[in-house]
């Protein structure tokens, strides 16, 4: 419930919304109680009264039209206002959360599933929007309804009123005993239906292996149970709707009989006259809609609490890399130069198991600096605390001599180029891809990026070029081709450091020389931190960087680290042997 | 199979009774049901002429409540029958489903999603049953509710204000009719927009990484936000069409009752109709509103049903391309010798050939090695010796046998198959062994586990045999994969036995012990074996290459090195692989 309070601020610049939506309501629902007291006053006076008169007949007609017209004018507004409102609630919880979400550090992004913040982000705030549109319209309406109607009928009669009182108890009691019932066996039904589902998407994929075993009867029959086991479950989902829904409609009746009964006998003693009691039966009917109303929306307002509660507990993580109090700005200081260097950094994700221990180096402005090492020897930890994904246990690592953690994050990016090995293709134009939908960087931008890069004429044979659309998970492209539109992004950006996490897909020979020439012409005039796969990529770099286990074992050139016979000259001479493979 | 029309009417038919009783039982209720305003009618007159006393609103009283049981029993009985029925042919419709999927061949699953089919079998399904269970409830509802209405009106409160009044709610089926689809296309455009907005948010958290590299926040926020606000507006193009609905149809009842109000107030204070039956009516100008609204959405739930029907008529309609002939028999008990003499292979849904000139002999119990590049036809090839795919007629034998000419059960029960990916169902590693043979003991599939090299993973799991695959349960590596797949195909101890690149995700020494025990457990059993890397055919008695679907050279391991062709020169090359990752 608290998770759900907290909410309500979103919904506070739309106060006056729901304010007017609650007029709204009000004269609708007088409209509705005003019909049957206009047509009691009709049968009372005009139609059985001691003086019939026909004008008076019409006038109340009419005013029973204008009474349905007003009815009709404030429940549509109503329904407009209120769903606006909603719906601009949530997009208010969508952007706050998604905005939250893209602030977090990696440390989030390991421990929460994609999948789990994708339902947050859509699904969760679908079901708290009932909470601001039907429940919050339910209460008000539903609410009004029943006091309205009760009020109505103690004007009318107190003693037969308070006959009908006791109909409240008995239909929430029923309405929720039942709504509680329904609710496991809708669960139930629907658990049931995707165990149908995953089963038949499993056995339409593997087919081929059913036929060839020849087990089409017994997967005919495992099919069977599923199917029979949905099929009893939603029979008795559906019986216990039809039970539900005749009672109600049941008890209706006899309280109309009861009605008839208890108010009979006072027009008989001439205690009231006939028209009240006309009154009363519409009304008691009238009586049923809104408590069964209000008995679902306690059901939806209990889904929207667990709903609240997850959307909550995300809103509630703090990044724990975040901009500093008092930001460094590096272009005051005049052109940035792009000289990084880690000072004693430690880094551990698990704390206990430190992946990094004790690295120091630097690396001059413009240079070409390579890393390699065996598969988790820290060299993408290494990137990951530059680019502050991560901060460091220990150390500082500097840019232009100053600590990155001074710096605003955005400042930090903005000077900081990552290229990684998985290439990332969002649902877009390829020139979008480029300008990772950056509006600032213009169609000619984008094409002299491509050109730099030597992906324009890769784009150029796509269908429809540079407006060609990708996909991000239905890959149009082939692997080379993603590396070098990852390359037309950095130069399209043009970040003074960049750092390079090589592609391992094997490539064939022509696009691999493309690639290469593209990797070139990225890493011109710029301060390049390359994670070698192939050691061919870094042999020309100005300084090479061995990691073993965290730690730095040597560093030199190529040609002094082959001389030394270390780590690196047992890479490469392993390295070369596979080439041939 | 089945057309579904036919099986809609046979069920109707076979149910025929029971649907009689049902429908029966709701005509009744409404019968039932349009005597309460008749009843409040005839007490409003008595009351008014005095005649009524204790007794008699006693009597009154215990009929109105008699009345409003009845049709709540009759009502309730019909409604649940109906819809235990519609369950029921939903039931059936799912199973005929499934049971006809069983019988179409690879090459269909291979044109189509499997999230169409899918599809299929739930919405289509459901959207006859909706038809079939509510919609009939309401149709049957509507039309007697409606007619009894009617004729109650007709014959006890005056036929001209009936018709003048009525005016108004005609217009209520029409305007759902109208109305109805154009929400439903609404709704869906917005189901749309929702369903851009979570692709969106997966790309974006997916691509995280990137986009904090390139302090591209606020882009993506702005990409996102550009989703919602459609979102937004797409949801109000929903609701004003609803709200419409929502707001015109309670109006038209007013209208209606400002009708009956004028003319009926009109003929009661002019004594022309009694006040009874000016009550009597207004109560059944509120009780013919809501069938009228029903009729509408049963046109559209019949509608959405028809064309549903249609596109699982389709699909029920589609012939299994690969069935026993007419004249096909029982393969006699296998050797398994297999004979392929093939000039051609095209696929269904292809223009070339994939296979041509092949020609390939395995004598009974030997061992065939099949090698050659991706894309050369391997798979292709023994693709169609269990019929997964059709080779032409008189191409490919086992024991002399056409296999064209056999039934399917028998073919298929002589082979057992390993395939390339290692398919298995999520559900236990024990039950994906047992596949293959059904009521195989536990000792069976542990030995056959075994032989696949497969039992010391086994034993790594704390659950063993019971611990589950896949989606909820352990992910297997690609090479595990292959192990089950294996253990599987080897417990249904087939005469022949085919194995499609099943070892090329395990190490070189599991490949080695499960060499080794293949060649011991399959002695006198013919065995074809795919393999990408050499040393996994070499002991082969025969080694065909292919190449570009067609068969290059044939032999040996020791004839196709000293051949000095392709086989030897992708044997060279692997050596020195082997050297390094050795």
């Amino acid at each position: 419930m608290n998770s759900l309070l907290r909410l309500l601020p979103y919904a506070r610049p739309y106060v006056w919304h729901f304010a007017g939506v609650i007029v709204l309501v009000l004269l609708y629902n007088g409209t509705s109680v005003l019909q049957p007291y206009l047509v009691k006053i009709a049968i009372d006076e005009d139609i059985t009264g001691p003086h019939p008169s026909v004008h008076g007949l019409f006038v109340i007609a009419g005013l029973y039209l204008g009474v349905s017209l007003v009815g009709l004018v404030a429940n549509y507004t109503q329904v407009q206002v209120l769903q606006y409102a909603g719906q601009s609630v949530i997009r208010k919880i969508r952007v706050a959360l998604f905005t939250h979400i893209e602030r977090q550090s990696m440390r989030f992004f390991d421990t929460n599933a994609v999948g789990r913040l994708v339902t947050n982000v859509s699904s969760d705030t679908e079901t708290v929007s009932q909470f601001f549109t039907n429940f919050f319209l339910s209460m008000v309406r539903d609410g009004l309804s029943l006091v309205l109607i009760i009020a109505a009928m103690y004007r009318l009669d107190v003693r037969i009123a308070t006959y009908s009182m006791v109909l409240l108890p008995i239909l929430f009691g029923i309405s929720l005993v039942f709504r509680r019932r329904l609710r496991e066996r809708y669960q139930a039904t629907r658990t049931r239906l995707s165990n149908i589902i995953a089963f038949l998407a499993e056995n339409l994929a593997g087919m081929r292996i059913i036929q060839i075993f020849h087990q089409e009867q017994r997967q005919a029959r495992a099919f069977g149970e599923l199917n029979d086991a949905h099929r009893q479950a939603s029979v008795r989902e559906y019986r216990l709707s039809v039970m539900f829904n005749r009672t109600f409609e049941l008890l209706g009746n006899v309280a109309v009989a009861a009605v008839v009964w208890v108010g009979g006998w006072a027009v008989l003693r001439h205690a009231i006259p006939f028209g009240t009691l006309y009154a009363f039966i519409t009304y008691i009917r009238q009586f049923f809609q809104p408590i069964n109303s209000i008995t679902q929306q306690w059901n939806t307002l209990q889904s929207t609490i667990v709903a609240a509660d997850r959307i909550g507990k995300v809103l509630a993580v703090e990044p724990d890399v975040r901009d500093p109090e008092d930001p460094v700005d590096l272009t005051a200081r005049g052109p940035i130069r792009g000289e990084v260097a880690f000072e004693h950094v430690s880094f551990a994700y698990i704390p206990g198991r430190t992946v990094l221990h004790d690295v120091s180096f630097r690396v001059p402005a413009g240079s070409f600096v390579g890393f390699v090492g065996a598969t988790g020897a820290g060299k993408s930890s290494l990137m990951s605390l530059l680019t502050r994904f991560y901060d460091p246990q220990e150390g500082q690592i500097t840019i232009d001599g100053v600590d990155i953690r001074r710096l605003r994050l955005e400042d930090l990016h903005r000077v900081i180029g990552l290229v990684q090995q998985e290439v990332h293709l969002f649902t877009g134009t390829v020139a979008d891809n480029i300008r990772l939908f950056r509006e600032e960087i213009s169609d000619e931008a984008v094409r002299a990026a491509a050109r730099a890069v030597g992906a324009d004429e890769v784009i150029e044979r796509l269908p429809e070029g540079y407006q060609t659309r990708l996909f991000a998970k239905g890959a149009n492209l082939s692997m080379g081709e993603r590396q070098l539109i990852a390359f037309a992004r950095i130069v399209a950006l043009n970040p003074r450091v960049l750092i390079l996490d090589e592609a391992t897909a094997n490539l064939d020979s022509k696009t691999e020389a493309l690639v290469q020439r593209g990797l070139e012409a990225v890493a011109k005039n710029r301060t390049t931190l390359v994670i070698a796969h192939r050691l061919s990529t870094i042999r020309h770099a100005d300084e090479i960087v061995v990691l073993d286990h965290g730690r730095i074992v040597e560093t030199g050139t190529h040609e002094a680290l082959l001389e030394r016979g270390g780590l690196y000259a047992q890479l490469h001479r392993k390295s070369s042997v596979e080439a041939v493979g | 199979m089945d057309n579904p029309r036919q099986l809609l009417k046979r069920y109707f038919l076979r149910h025929r009774w029971s649907y009689a009783l049902s429908i029966l039982s709701i005509v009744a209720s409404e019968i039932v049901m349009v005597q309460f305003p008749h009843l409040l009618g005839a007490f409003t007159d008595a009351l008014q002429a005095g005649r009524v006393n204790g007794p008699a609103l006693l009597r009154y009283t215990l009929w109105l409540a008699a009345v409003g049981i009845g049709y709540v029993a009759l009502y309730g009985f019909g409604q649940m029958r109906n819809g235990t029925l519609g369950r029921k042919f939903e039931y059936e419709l799912r199973r005929t489903l499934f049971l006809h999927w069983e019988t179409l061949s690879t090459s269909y699953f291979r044109q189509r999603s499997v999230g169409d089919l899918l599809n299929h079998a739930l919405n289509d399904v459901r959207s006859v049953r909706d038809a079939l269970s509510g919609g009939l409830n309401i149709l049957t509802n509507a039309v007697f509710l409606l007619a009894s209405t009617l004729v109650m009106t007709f014959r006890t409160v005056s036929v001209r204000l009936t018709l003048v009044s009525m005016i108004p709610i005609v217009v209520v089926p029409f305007l759902v009719g109208w109305l109805g689809p154009r929400i439903r296309q609404a709704t869906r455009q917005a189901q749309e927009a929702l369903s851009d907005m979570a692709d969106l948010t997966e790309e974006s958290i997916t691509a995280i990484r990137l986009i904090k590299a390139t302090a591209n926040e606020a882009v993506e926020q702005r990409r996102f936000t550009d989703r919602v606000d459609a979102i937004v507006r797409r949801q109000m193009g929903v609701f004003r069409r609803s709200a419409l609905m929502q707001s015109l149809i309670p109006f038209m009842g007013s209208l209606a009752f400002v009708v009956a109000l004028t003319y009926g107030g009109y003929l009661t204070i002019t004594r022309q109709i009694p006040l009874g039956a000016f009550v009597a009516f207004t109560l059944y100008l509120a009780m013919l509103i809501t069938p009228l609204q029903e009729m509408g959405f049963v046109f559209n739930y019949f509608q959405r049903a028809s064309a549903s029907l249609q596109r699982l008529e389709v699909l029920l309609t589609e012939m299994p391309d690969i069935h026993d002939e007419r004249d096909a028999v029982a393969l006699p008990p296998v050797r398994g010798e297999v004979r392929i003499r093939l000039n051609a292979f095209t696929y269904p849904d292809g223009t070339r050939p994939a296979l041509h000139d092949v020609d390939i002999r395995v004598e009974a119990g030997k061992t065939l090695g099949i090698v050659g590049r991706t894309g050369s036809g391997k798979t292709t090839l023994v693709n169609l010796l269990p019929r997964i795919f059709d080779p032409p007629p008189g191409t490919v034998f086992i024991d002399g046998h056409d296999v064209r000419s056999v039934t399917l059960r028998s073919l298929r029960q002589a082979i057992s198959y390993v395939p390339q990916d290692g398919f298995l169902f999520s559900t236990t590693i024990g039950e994906n062994i047992g596949f293959s043979k059904e009521g195989a003991t536990e000792a069976e599939i542990l030995e056959a586990a075994r032989l696949a090299a497969f039992d010391e993973v086994i034993e790594t799991f704390p659950e063993g045999l019971d611990t589950v695959v896949g989606e909820r349960g352990v992910t297997l590596s690609g090479g595990q994969r292959q192990r089950a797949a294996i253990a599987r195909a080897l417990l249904k101890d087939a005469p022949i036995l085919i194995l499609d690149d099943s070892l090329s995700a395990v190490d070189m020494n599991t490949e080695k012990t499960i060499i080794a025990n293949l060649q011991r457990a399959r002695r006198g059993r013919t065995t074809i074996v795919i393999a990408h890397r050499l040393s996994a055919v070499r002991h082969a008695d025969h080694i065909v290459v292919l190449d570009r679907g067609t068969v290059v050279e044939a032999g040996t391991h020791e004839e196709l090195i000293r051949r000095g062709g392709l086989y030897a020169e992708i044997y060279r090359l692997q050596e020195t692989e082997q050297g390094v990752t050795a």
